[in-house]
């Protein structure tokens, strides 16, 4: 047992979220007779999800200081809109039309992080205005018609990465190049913490468990590859997916290995004791209100790619997605808790779940009631499991670097 | 000890399953290549091999022009069940199609896009041949249904069209600017018979703006009441008579209503309403009802889609005119195409064409019927559901 979990590299409790996926697909496969794990549902689920794991890599954020904020919604199908109609009205090319958008999305965060920071307002009641003031600005400016976007976005919602090179690997290429990157970066790193595995304790790890760690997320990673690969001729690993691995990288990065992500995680678990240590509270609020409704914004833009047209109910409810993603990924509602990892685990359960539903046959309704008693079952777990020790919050920022 | 032999078995262990996994992908990475490999040289005969070890959606692009088996899959895309007719239409597209021998998948999208978009992808991964579509809204389906032609899926829009997508084989519907003509008529005879003497005062209500039918109703009710405004005959006391103005966002009943509620206290105090343009019946309920509450005579109202509390309405004179697009002839005339393209006879011929933004569409436009009071008992004469309301 022991071993198990120095090759897990940490506890099992760690681990629930991600056996109960990889449950759900081999059940789903199961049921479904082979159509869950085939090349174009992964396809899919991966590009019909991205936006709403990309609004959850926010959100742990925004939860993590211990805020909400509900106009992620709006905000994407706001800043959407616009570029749809700056597109369409003044010609402009498409990249214009995206960079305008961006910076609509920072104007609407500084706008929500000023209320928040500066004035002291609760996020939940900023986000709240937010959301009806950027909802009401999309019907508003769209005169309630969708606008056609720029043909060129679909690439970003919809596409797929280029073909080439030699045919006799039966895949995609570029999916099968960014399969070997994975592999081999995360081999790369296993060597280096075996190797600094001894500096402080002065005794080495057993090798045995870098192997079987490279060995098994190889696997996995060789496989996904293989699945994403090997679809139909002109698809491949899509790309909003590879937008989101690339967000998830520098998320992961951000909030572990800098100093703001440290700020982030100390604001959320004790905001004076944090203020008294020298962190600038503000700030932290301001930028990481301003970085969700930025996050909305390219979500918003890969919807409206995806959907060829931004619409006037574009965003409704895509907040209680990505919040729902991020407390079944096991993040604390108090704030100060939940991982950039563990957040997107718990949105692709909520994908799965809801990709499996509908191969199935199940109607939208009981979709509805099952996701709901899951994500009431993930979060009583999770509150049950950690009732019995409170961590401190030094343990809480510490104690994740093992 | 005890710790070393687990890990050894369960190293062992691992390294079988990752080595079995190896070997699996291997195999059938070859497999797929062979299919990319010899698809371009004969299409068809690769595509047949193939068919019981890939996935179906692969294989039929093969079979666009030979039809497809009697026990196919069909699936049915409807926005919601939220109103009469789509609720109805899911009934009927079960009912018609299982009794043709099809293997029918029908789900509703609750009103939003991207769960709408998902459940296309689930229904092409579920082998689906034809795909009928009633868009939530109808130009942000494209890169899905374009997804769904890849495969070789037919796709049929239903009763709305399908706009800015190469994905489309036909819509069926029927006749939207037709159908606002005859609104407005509906209405002007109804003036004309309950209000006395002309100028009529009345207000105008358009459809959720995201149905691409909404406009097209509006276009065709103005169309025949513009004349009527220009020459004085009926005055729009509120002077809204831009579709946007109008519009319904989401053919809510609930934003009609206070929509109604505040025209007629701003504009009504000391006027009396006669007639009201209705783009369907919820909305002229809701109409109704906040005439009623402003102590307003009941004024004229137009409505769409025979619903049954309005039909009931007409019978007891409270709404004048309701426009049946009778369903089961819509999904009859849906299935038919199906049928079509299951022959192997391929989309029927239409005249009708539409330009979506992207191609022309061919339209199969069935013509609707209104309904009053007097005709009422002709127009249901084949539906015993609505003729039980006549009472």
């Amino acid at each position: 047992m022991k071993y198990i979990k120095k090759v897990l590299g940490g506890e099992l409790r760690q681990y629930t979220m991600v056996i109960a996926l990889a449950a759900l697909i081999i059940i789903f496969n199961i049921i479904s007779e082979g159509r869950m794990l085939t090349s174009s549902n992964f396809q899919n689920l991966l590009s019909g999800n991205a936006y709403v794991l990309i609004l959850a890599l926010g959100m742990l954020m925004v939860i993590v200081i211990g805020q909400i904020d509900l106009s992620v919604g709006s905000v994407a199908g706001f800043s959407g809109m616009v570029m749809a109609i700056v597109a369409r009205d003044f010609n402009l090319p498409w990249w214009v039309a995206v960079l305008i958008a961006i910076a609509i999305g920072l104007l609407a965060g500084a706008w929500q992080g000023f209320f928040l920071a500066k004035l002291n307002i609760p996020g939940f009641i900023t986000t709240l205005g937010g959301m009806m003031i950027f909802r009401g600005g999309v019907i508003w400016i769209s005169s309630s018609i969708s606008v056609p976007a720029p043909s060129e976005l679909k690439w970003f919602g919809a596409g797929y990465l280029p073909e080439w090179g030699p045919s006799f690997t039966g895949m995609n290429n570029s999916t099968l190049l960014l399969g070997i990157i994975g592999i081999v970066i995360f081999a790369i790193k296993q060597i280096q913490n075996y190797k600094h595995s001894g500096d402080i304790t002065g005794q080495k790890d057993s090798i045995s468990v870098p192997i079987i760690r490279i060995l098994i997320v190889g696997a996995v990673i060789g496989y996904f590859t293989w699945l994403f690969g090997s679809g139909r001729p002109g698809t491949s690993f899509p790309v909003p997916g590879l937008i989101l691995l690339v967000l998830v990288i520098i998320y992961h990065t951000l909030t572990q290995r800098t100093s703001f992500g440290r700020h982030v995680y100390a604001v959320g678990g004790n905001k004076s004791a944090a203020s008294l240590s020298g962190v600038n509270v503000k700030k932290v609020y301001f930028l990481t209100m301003m970085n969700m409704s930025m996050l909305a914004t390219i979500a918003g833009i890969l919807f409206v790619g995806r959907s060829t047209s931004a619409g006037p109910a574009d965003g409704t409810s895509w907040e209680m997605d990505a919040i729902a993603s991020v407390f079944i990924g096991g993040a604390a509602v108090s704030g100060g808790v939940g991982t950039i990892m563990q957040t997107m685990v718990g949105g692709m359960v909520m994908a799965v779940l809801n990709n499996g539903l509908m191969l199935m046959g199940v109607g939208a309704d009981k979709t509805q009631v099952i996701k709901g008693f899951v994500l009431l079952a993930a979060v009583a777990f999770d509150v049950y499991s950690k009732g019995s020790r409170n961590e401190s919050i030094v343990g809480k920022i510490f104690g994740k670097k093992n | 000890m005890k710790n070393k032999v687990m890990s050894i078995v369960l190293a062992t262990a691992m390294m079988a399953t990752v080595a079995m996994t190896g070997c699996g992908s291997n195999e059938r990475a070859q497999q797929a290549a062979a299919t990319k490999e010899a698809a371009p040289v004969a299409e068809e005969s690769a595509a047949t091999e193939e068919a019981t070890t890939e996935d179906a959606a692969e294989a039929s692009v093969a079979s666009d022009a030979a039809g497809f088996e009697k026990g196919a899959t069909i699936g049915i895309s409807l926005p919601w069940l939220g109103t009469q007719n789509w609720k109805e239409a899911e009934v009927m597209f079960k009912e018609q199609l299982e009794a043709e021998g099809y293997n029918v998948i029908v789900q509703a999208a609750d009103q939003k896009v991207p769960q709408q978009q998902q459940q296309i992808e689930s229904m092409i991964e579920n082998g689906a041949k034809v795909i009928v579509v009633g868009p939530v809204d109808g130009s942000q389906l494209g890169s899905v249904l374009e997804q769904a032609k890849a495969s070789g899926t037919y796709v049929i829009g239903y009763d709305r069209l399908i706009e800015n997508t190469t994905g489309v084989d036909g819509v069926v519907q029927f006749g939207s600017v037709k159908t606002g003509e005859l609104q407005a008529q509906a209405l002007l005879e109804g003036l004309t018979k309950e209000k006395g003497e002309g100028p009529w005062n009345i207000e105008l209500f358009g459809g959720g703006p995201a149905d691409p039918n909404a406009p097209n109703f509006f276009t065709g009710a103005m169309s025949v009441l513009q004349p009527k405004i220009d020459d004085g005959t009926i005055v729009v006391v509120s002077g809204q008579t831009d579709f946007a103005q109008c519009a319904t966002v989401d053919w809510d009943n609930s934003k009609a209503q206070s929509r109604m509620d505040s025209l007629l206290s701003g504009f009504y105090a000391d006027k009396e309403i006669h007639g009201v343009l209705s783009p369907n019946d919820g909305i002229a309920r809701a109409i109704i009802t906040s005439c009623e509450n402003a102590g307003q005579p009941i004024p004229v109202v137009s409505g769409l889609d025979a619903e049954n509390e309005s039909v009931e309405w007409v019978w007891a004179g409270r709404q004048y005119s309701t426009v049946a697009k009778p369903t089961d002839a819509l999904v009859s005339k849906t299935v038919e195409i199906i049928n079509s393209l299951q022959a192997g006879n391929g989309m029927p011929a239409t005249d009708v064409l539409t330009n979506n933004g992207k191609i022309d569409v061919a339209i199969y436009e069935l013509p609707p019927v209104v309904v009053t009071k007097e005709n009422a008992k002709e127009a249901f004469a084949n539906d015993p559901g609505r003729l039980e309301l006549l009472k």
